[in-house]
């Protein structure tokens, strides 16, 4: 039954992309939309046209690589905060705090910044660290509260020592919650380092949409864009089935 | 009955209370004064309504409270000192096992919270001892409520505990499985005859699992009346209908009836 289910929602899934595929296409080849709409086939004519695989392999490695990095460094900080809060409770109202300040103030307000303070490459990355950070804390510190009280007196009855429960009961438990935020970080990492690039960076997928904008390069323009999606849905696929398994395993 | 040694008190609930505080700033009663003992190798059972206390008297010999007034001791010592040596046993009515890990795992566990080498030999014997062998590598999400809490028995024993708290440990079961784990867990406790305190709502399950069945009322919560079980052990199941024991349970529930009531 829940076999048959999942393929229904599958298949219903793949002809919802499949329509929106071929209403990109027709809209594209009726002109509905004007000259800055190209055809689906031209984009992916473009894009796959062999002379301009050094130019988006170069955009990719770089955008790419400054996703990763701001990723891992907002996942690690965030992780980092959300265990010290945890263990000291005192410093818990104090974190939560900054973490909120910090997703209040709008990125782009910061961007010049960190221009003058690290460099125009780094930008991005230092923005796409921010916004993980905040989605993995807050997601990491609501987890480690998710143990049930049963359990927790559970532990308490049979001695555990703070660190061994840290490890036994509240990481396992806080897994699916993390997940469901990594999840959600994936996007933000892809915003940030994208935004980072349009701020003078001189490579990535960001430059190249920003260049081809401003020269009405508009194929490449879509190109860059389908480039950035695309890798982003797909990691933000492969996050649900992990999330899914999590879930699955851990709650 | 002279070879019987005088009995040895393990745990001694000396004229203890507990109130709770509300968030108001108002003060609940929650346990009047109780003084209980519970000799070294006997089961005694907390019978009484839901909200007369019995399950707080169970988490302040568990260390879970604190006592507003009055002391608990376990062997002369304080509660919280058995739990940090790893001395007692516990089940509640919530299973409480982690479904990541597999029931010989879960089973396992208490080794690792203490540190401990895990003793591969007892986790099987143990599992096999509450009827789960062959589900080993099975999650608690794959089995059914009674064999969950069989698990969580099987753990709670696992380390040899000097006391064994039980929380209602079947009150989510239906009653046939109930009944079934009653016998079993009375199987189980004569093989091993440890300190117990169980907590239930359930009259015959007092008393067929019970030395000791101690009546309790709310609110605040007070020992009511206690009844002494003549049963031998090992008990058979059979005992359940036997003529002394339904005049038993006809006592007891009597005992649990509003003061003053009728019918």
């Amino acid at each position: 039954m829940k076999h048959r289910q999942r393929i229904r929602t599958i298949t219903l899934g793949a002809i919802g992309i499949a329509l929106f595929l071929a209403l990109w296409e027709l809209i594209g080849i009726r002109g509905w939309a004007g000259l800055t709409w190209p055809p689906l086939s031209t984009v992916l004519a473009f894009l796959f046209d062999p002379s301009r695989r050094p130019l988006f392999l170069r955009a990719m490695t770089a955008s790419f690589s400054m996703i990763a990095f701001g990723y891992a460094i907002g996942l690690v900080l965030g992780l980092a905060a959300a265990a010290l809060g945890h263990l000291v409770p005192p410093l818990r109202p104090g974190l939560d705090r900054l973490a909120s300040i910090i997703h209040a103030i709008p990125t782009i307000a910061l961007a010049p910044l960190f221009i003058v303070l690290l460099s125009r490459e780094l930008t991005g990355m230092a923005i796409a660290a921010l916004g993980v950070f905040f989605v993995i804390y807050v997601s990491a510190t609501s987890g480690l509260a998710a143990s049930s009280a049963a359990h927790r007196d559970l532990f308490q009855v049979f001695g555990t020592s703070r660190l061994t429960q840290l490890r036994r009961l509240d990481m396992p438990a806080a897994l699916p919650a993390l997940v469901s935020g990594m999840k959600y970080a994936v996007p933000a990492a892809f915003i940030g380092a994208i935004l980072g690039e349009w701020f003078g960076s001189s490579r990535g997928l960001g430059l190249l949409m920003v260049s081809a904008m401003q020269n009405f390069q508009i194929p490449l323009l879509w190109s860059a864009v389908l480039i950035a999606s695309t890798a982003s849905l797909l990691i933000f696929g492969l996050m649900s089935l992990a999330e899914r398994l999590a879930y699955e395993r851990y709650r | 009955m002279s070879l019987v040694p005088a009995p040895v008190t393990a745990i001694h609930l000396d004229h203890i209370s507990k109130s709770f505080t509300l968030d108001g700033g108002g003060t609940i009663a929650a346990l009047g004064e109780v003084t209980l003992k519970i000799d070294k190798g006997e089961f005694v059972a907390l019978l009484g309504p839901s909200g007369c206390g019995k399950s707080t008297i169970l988490r302040l010999v568990a260390a879970l409270e604190e006592p507003s007034t009055g002391a608990v001791t376990i062997e002369g010592r304080a509660p919280v000192e058995l739990s940090r040596q790893h001395r007692l046993g516990v089940a509640f009515q919530d299973h409480a096992l982690l479904p990541w890990l597999t029931i010989a795992q879960n089973v396992a566990l208490p080794y690792q919270l203490a540190g401990k080498p895990v003793d591969k030999a007892r986790v099987s014997a143990l599992i096999a001892l509450v009827g789960l062998a062959g589900f080993e590598a099975a999650r608690p999400k794959q089995l059914s409520g009674g064999m969950r809490q069989r698990a969580s028995i099987a753990r709670a024993l696992v380390l040899k505990p000097d006391v064994l708290l039980l929380d209602e440990p079947f009150g989510a079961l239906d009653a046939v499985t109930r009944r079934q784990m009653n016998v079993e867990l009375q199987r189980i406790w004569s093989e091993q005859r440890i300190t117990t305190l169980l907590v239930t709502h359930a009259v015959d399950e007092a008393l067929f699992l019970a030395d000791r069945v101690v009546v309790m009322t709310g609110r605040p919560g007070k020992i009511l009346k206690t009844v002494e079980v003549p049963f031998a052990r090992p008990r058979h199941p059979d005992v359940t209908r036997e003529p002394r024991f339904h005049e038993l349970v006809d006592e007891l529930t009597l005992a649990l009836e509003p003061a003053g009531g009728h019918g």
